[in-house]
């Protein structure tokens, strides 16, 4: 018996000895000094008044948590708590993808974040569950002006505005200079319609008997046929309303497109690749398996990191013919206010400072993201901080810009891909034909859009 | 002569059989140790090597600067031996509960107890956090420890069929001499499902040392994480820094593998006893 008696005695020693169980912690110092926790708050206290004077604490939740992200993020954040005296924020990292349902479980409970890093392509969706704070009635002009157009467009629901955005991206063209010349091609002249795109794989491609050692560019690695559904017809095959145009010529042109291409290379060929790619633990553009990629442009700072001095080229997204444009896509993150939130208006003080000139501009510099702050983006594209190739890519991002759709989720048809995904799908392994599967998906989705006015 | 050279041509093969399985079930662990070697330009290169060009010890140790992984490690240790210790003793004292002791509506209520096992752990997720949250236990341990305190469906069945096992002419001749249930629970029939302890502890052990989901709801310091959240801090939203993910993963892995290895004895000889107990 003294055994378990001892047991007890000491799992209650441990159990005071652990800052895991001590119960809202506000009033004593967190347990471990591992973090650079600087007050002893701790993040549920909120904006009551605590030790350190009568500041409000704030807790930011980002998934910034990596070795180059995080020291960026601290580092705002403290120039953000020197710039004024009434509010102290803190910084929760929480897992990429993770943090979202980690939000969801806190404002059901009612204890939120005060201010979280989502997605900019649900904003509206989660506006309209009530999952966040309208900013509007902080926002003023300057503010709403600084940003991207479809990205503050991205935000606004019914005339008000719920989020700040971010950063964005955009897709490009990378291409493999070296292969461009091996092939006979003028490097500094990429292709610039799906018909040279054609043209130009076919100058690059290396066969060995029946495989091929270089493939010149296959459209589905790295995208999806979404993007070349928008490239081809310019804007996203759902609108706003819920107008769908999915059984339409320039969406058929664009499948038989790609399935020609995929013949040609055989399944086995690509489903190699791909599985590359996918695994995401080799890059074929690096291995120069593939000498022409479509990439979000933030590929550029793997290449510059792990490429090994690649000869790399980028440019604007083909056009499908030439005046059909080069549209491209863009996803992106917004700062929002969970709703639920202890102090909105101290919130929006901290957003508002995430997204003005100098730290956009510190965060375009050290990141290499493309900033929501159109005139920080374009201060970047100039900036020293960059190489030649970098400033080169980055002048692209911020260009492409007048190509990019974002693609907000209509509130008709919240998560429509995830149905439509397996028709498109079945259509490029070839289960269904071209013609059947579009006007399946066609139909489908106007049933959802049906089914939710 | 015939037979023994037969008998010798079916140990080897058995043998080849056993050494090319283990291979292929070795191999996953064998990737991850090279990969935790590697340099990233290396991994991106894309070719298929075992061993690593150039080897970066050093991985393992530059993982420990990008996130406070000693740290992490006490935070898991300390959920860990609270959720083993409670899921064997609690589990243990419910289930010699039901084997042993006849009160009524025994069945009736074991019954209840087994049904919790069709609801998965995913639809009581929100609500348990809710009623958490309410009782102002979110950010502390609590909500990761105290669930183990109140017994598991699986462990009480399984703990249950071990007690039965345990003769009743040796608990009656126990309770002739005075003994009282307490005193029959801890010097009898514990000792005599050592094995069945040992299995649930092992399977706690893994349980909570991997679990993910729940430190992830419950924790909002950084300073209470766990080893499975800290690894996350390699993954990003376009990259990912496999080397080092492949080098924490490793250091994580390292305590399950010792256990194992000092415990399966116990570990395979609860396993196989597993469903052929009979009452007695």
């Amino acid at each position: 018996m003294k055994k378990y008696l001892l047991l007890i005695v000491m799992s209650i020693l441990l159990l005071s000895a652990c800052g895991g169980f001590q119960i809202g912690g506000g009033s004593e110092e967190p347990a471990s000094t591992e973090t650079d926790n600087a007050s002893g708050d701790t993040a549920d206290s909120g904006s009551e008044a605590s030790g350190s004077g009568e500041k409000i604490t704030l807790d930011f939740w980002t998934f910034w948590g990596s070795e180059q992200r995080r020291p960026i993020v601290d580092q705002i954040i403290e120039d953000f708590n020197n710039s004024q005296e009434e509010i102290e924020v803190q910084h929760t990292y929480v897992p990429w993808g993770d943090i979202w349902t980690k939000n969801l479980a806190a404002i059901a409970a009612g204890d939120p974040p005060d201010v979280i890093i989502n997605d900019i392509n649900t904003v509206k969706l989660r506006a309209q569950e009530g999952q966040m704070e309208p900013l509007t009635e902080f926002v003023d002009e300057e503010v709403q002006n600084r940003f991207y157009d479809q990205m503050a467009e991205a935000t606004m629901v019914d005339g008000e505005m719920y989020a700040l955005p971010f950063n964005t991206d955009t897709q490009i063209l990378f291409y493999n200079k070296d292969l461009f010349e091996e092939a006979g091609l003028d490097p500094e002249d990429p292709p610039s319609t799906w018909a040279e795109m054609e043209e130009y794989a076919a100058a690059l491609d290396v066969q060995e008997g029946e495989s091929y050692e270089t493939i010149g560019f296959y459209p589905l690695i790295g995208p999806g046929s979404d993007l070349w559904m928008l490239n081809a017809l310019g804007e996203n095959y759902i609108d706003e309303e819920g107008n769908v145009s999915i059984d339409t010529e320039p969406v058929h042109d664009t499948f038989n497109w790609i399935l020609e291409q995929k013949n040609k290379y055989g399944e086995n060929t690509i489903t190699s690749i791909n599985s590359q790619f996918e695994n995401a633990q080799q890059d074929p553009f690096m291995a120069g398996n593939i000498a022409m990629m479509v990439q979000n442009a933030n590929y550029y700072v793997q290449l510059r990191d792990f490429g090994q001095d690649l000869n790399f080229g980028v440019a604007p997204l083909p056009e499908k013919e030439e005046g059909n444009g080069h549209t491209s896509w863009g996803g992106g993150f917004v700062a929002e206010v969970p709703s639920g939130a202890k102090n909105p208006e101290a919130s929006y003080q901290f957003i508002e400072f995430l997204t003005n000139h100098d730290t956009q501009l510190y965060w375009a510099e050290n990141n290499f993201d493309l900033v929501a702050n159109q005139e920080a983006a374009m201060a970047a594209a100039e900036s020293e901080e960059f190489s030649e190739a970098g400033q080169e890519v980055y002048s692209l991002m911020v260009e492409n810009m007048d190509n990019t759709l974002l693609t907000p989720q209509p509130l008709v048809a919240p998560d429509y891909a995830s149905t439509i995904n397996p028709t498109f799908e079945s259509i490029i392994s070839e289960d269904t034909t071209v013609e059947a599967g579009l006007e399946k998906a066609q139909s489908d989705l106007e049933r959802i859009v049906e089914n939710n006015r | 002569m015939y037979n023994s050279n037969k008998m010798k041509f079916w140990r080897s093969f058995n043998f080849v059989l056993l050494i090319v399985g283990s291979l292929f079930m070795v191999a996953p662990l064998f990737w991850m140790v090279s990969i935790s070697l590697k340099s990233m330009e290396e991994i991106y290169r894309g070719e298929f090597t075992f061993i690593p060009q150039d080897i970066h010890f050093s991985n393992f140790v530059d993982i420990f600067q990008a996130a406070p992984f000693l740290t992490y490690f006490v935070n898991t240790s300390v959920i860990t031996v609270f959720v083993v210790l409670a899921n064997v003793f609690v589990n243990a004292f419910i289930a010699y509960g039901f084997a042993k002791i006849s009160f009524k509506g025994r069945d009736k209520l074991f019954i209840l107890v087994l049904s919790t096992m069709m609801l998965p752990g995913f639809i009581t997720l929100i609500p348990q956090y809710v009623i958490f949250a309410k009782l102002g236990l979110v950010n502390t341990y609590y909500p990761l420890v105290l669930p183990s305190f109140f017994g598991s469906a699986f462990n009480i069945f399984l703990l249950r069929q071990f007690f039965k096992s345990v003769p009743n002419s040796m608990i009656e001749a126990a309770r002739m001499e005075g003994a009282n249930h307490f005193h029959i629970f801890f010097k009898i029939a514990l000792p005599m499902i050592k094995p069945a302890l040992f299995t649930v502890a092992i399977f706690s052990f893994n349980g909570v040392w991997n679990d993910f989901l729940g430190p992830l709801l419950y924790l909002n310091d950084e300073s209470l994480y766990t080893l499975q959240l800290g690894l996350q801090v390699f993954k990003e939203q376009s990259s990912t820094q496999w080397n080092y993910l492949m080098a924490g993963s490793l250091l994580v892995l390292l305590p399950v593998i010792l256990l194992f290895f000092f415990f399966q004895k116990y570990f395979i000889q609860g396993s196989n006893i597993l469903g052929q107990t009979e009452d007695k």
